[in-house]
């Protein structure tokens, strides 16, 4: 046998296996998901959990990119769920299902080094919508010299639903910086002492930022849980039609079992 | 048929082979401008070539695309993108120029001057420097330059100035120049070198014994020969520097403002916006109509830059090729 017929063979084998290990795979029924960055810790948690409780019945395939991919791929069907973190709009394509599975809080946040304690709406507002330019015109802000509005891009999820909720519907300042996730939101405020900006508070709670009180309320678990905190969205599987199938039993698993609401009553709250 | 392949081919049958595959190449390159093409169309459609054209706020306008129905009416397909291509145009410019330098001079030392030894370490670390991924100098940029000329270069009396227009976060014109710069110029340096060492030694010792001083030499002599090299290594490295995406989103502050260079100093820290990166931040919003258009007309955009950058370079070395010796 030279080495050439050797080599073909090891290929031949290779392909074989490969072929044959998703097909055994393929038993399991999948449910792909895809969308809002905000939500994704929550829904890859609340997946790991269901595959312990329903062993061998599904696998997933989750992925991040922002609410509205998960808006477009759901509707154009390449994935079963999407995770979405902003009410429905009137641009969504028509035939989507949004069905609410947990509350989160959006939480203002200032660098570390100007631990601002609390904001009134009309601050935020005022702040967010460019009329207020100076920490010195902010009582109780360390940080000194202009505010650094940092936002988001027009797409995201978590940006539509802070106009809604802290601005009564105003866009925030055309001069903001718009960063494309909440990854890089919160990198900015973090390296930038006169920047102020908004995430879910799952990412502020990290520590790493201040997570500024709104109207006289700290943004945290506790206060979100108990409703005080004003500052509350709701996120979202959408499914295109009413879910059927793997997905469908994975919602209702999420809206009805109690591991779920454990899970999701641990950073964020049920509905 | 794993048999059959291992015989000789044809001639015939090779030269059909190759010539399908390449044939399918240039088909797969055609489809996909007509597929780009379609997609930008309603916004040529509404706007003819004026989208091209400055006016308005950009954030504003894309906003407006996103928040349509499903069936916008024409008036939401209103763009003027000129922010983005002045943002493209400025950051490629600045980056292109820079590299250009520092990446001749360096092929110089690096070829004619360095001892042999060192040589034989730079030319292949500049060859890996030059196929880093382009997100981790994104992420070096955003970690360590962004917080560094936010912080400690900017003044408060600089931001100040300027507060009523636009915010100076650090993120901006300098930095994202700087890291393109470090990004292009080793492909730069790697390919010039690469010509400078292909001139022959005889051409170089010619010129010497007419008594030419060795510098003269090596810039009337090897330099003019390479001259083609150069070129098509300025070529490679603005088809980088244009389709950069990811770094600039992450580097370039995110906002689409054309950075004006009569603020003096403040100039190299205004944020800016490039069509590529503009791809990126947006990309989520893809699945509204006339967003998703405008995207498409950005890209069909770059793809026309890109013909239009390879038609030139070609044009450029046509007369140089007088000289030219194989890069």
């Amino acid at each position: 046998m030279n080495r050439f017929r050797r080599l073909s063979l090891a290929f031949a084998v290779a392909g074989v296996v490969g072929v044959a290990a998703p097909a055994a795979a393929s038993a399991l029924s999948r449910i792909t998901i895809s969308g809002a960055t905000a939500s994704y810790p929550m829904v890859s948690l609340l997946a790991q959990k269901y595959i312990k409780t329903h062993p061998k019945k599904v696998s997933f395939k989750i992925t991040q990119g922002g609410a509205q991919i998960g808006i477009n791929d759901v509707a154009a069907g390449r994935v079963s769920i999407g995770d979405v973190s902003r009410d429905p709009v009137a641009a969504d394509p028509p035939g989507l299902v949004f069905y609410p599975v947990a509350k989160y809080g959006i939480c203002v946040i200032t660098n570390k080094a100007n631990p601002l304690a609390n904001l009134s709406s009309a601050q935020v507002s005022s702040i967010f919508t460019g009329k207020t330019v100076s920490w010195s015109a902010v009582p109780g802000a360390t940080a000194s010299g202009p505010i650094d509005v940092i936002s988001r891009t027009s797409v995201a999820g978590v940006l539509t639903n802070f106009q809604t909720l802290f601005l009564e519907g105003k866009k925030v300042s055309t001069k903001a910086a718009e960063e494309p996730s909440e990854g890089l939101m919160r990198a900015k405020v973090e390296g930038d002492p006169q920047a102020i900006g908004f995430v879910s508070n799952y990412q502020s709670d990290k520590g790493t930022v201040n997570a500024v009180g709104y109207n006289g309320v700290a943004c945290n678990h506790e206060n979100v849980k108990n409703g005080t905190y004003a500052g509350t969205a709701r996120f979202y599987e959408v499914t295109k039609g009413k879910a059927t199938g793997a997905a469908s039993a994975f919602i209702g698993w999420i809206e009805k079992s109690a591991a779920a609401a454990k899970i999701i009553n641990t950073q964020w709250l049920t509905i | 048929m794993l048999e059959r392949l291992r015989h000789p081919w044809s001639d015939n049958r090779a030269e059909r082979t190759l010539g399908a595959v390449s044939l399918l190449v240039c088909a797969l390159v055609v489809a996909m401008v007509v597929f780009v093409g379609i997609h930008a169309w309603p916004i040529f459609e509404h706007n003819g070539l004026s989208w091209l054209g400055s006016g308005g706020d950009l954030g504003r306008q894309l906003a407006a695309m996103q928040n349509t129905t499903q069936h916008p009416p024409p008036s939401a397909y209103h763009l003027r993108a000129w922010t983005l291509i002045y943002g493209t145009l400025l950051t490629t410019a600045g980056a292109v120029v820079l590299a250009l330098a520092i990446s001749i001079f360096s092929s110089i030392f690096i070829v004619e001057l360095a001892p042999v030894r060192l040589r034989r370490i730079a030319i292949p670390v500049i060859r890996l420097l030059a196929s880093v991924p382009s997100v981790i100098y994104g992420l070096i940029g955003i970690l360590v330059l962004v917080p560094f000329v936010g912080n400690d270069l900017i003044s408060t009396a600089q931001k100040e100035s300027v507060q009523n227009v636009v915010e100076l976060t650090g993120a901006g014109l300098s930095v994202t120049v700087v890291i393109l710069t470090v990004m292009i110029t080793p492909i730069m340096v790697a390919l010039i070198c690469e010509a400078l060492v292909s001139v022959p030694n005889s051409w170089r010792e010619g010129a010497v014994a007419l008594g030419v001083n060795p510098v003269r030499a090596m810039l009337a002599v090897t330099l003019r020969a390479a001259r083609p090299a150069i070129v098509a290594a300025a070529v490679l490295a603005t088809a980088r520097a244009l389709g950069e995406s990811i770094m600039i989103s992450m580097v370039s502050g995110s906002r689409a403002f054309s950075p004006k260079p009569i603020d003096g100093l403040v100039f190299f820290f205004e944020p800016l916006r490039t069509l590529a990166s503009g791809i990126v931040d947006y990309h989520e919003g893809i699945g509204a109509p006339a967003l998703g258009s405008a995207l498409y007309a950005w890209a069909l955009l770059l793809l026309f830059s890109a013909f239009v950058l390879s038609i030139g370079g070609y044009l450029i070395k046509l007369p140089l090729r007088k000289y030219q010796v194989r890069g």
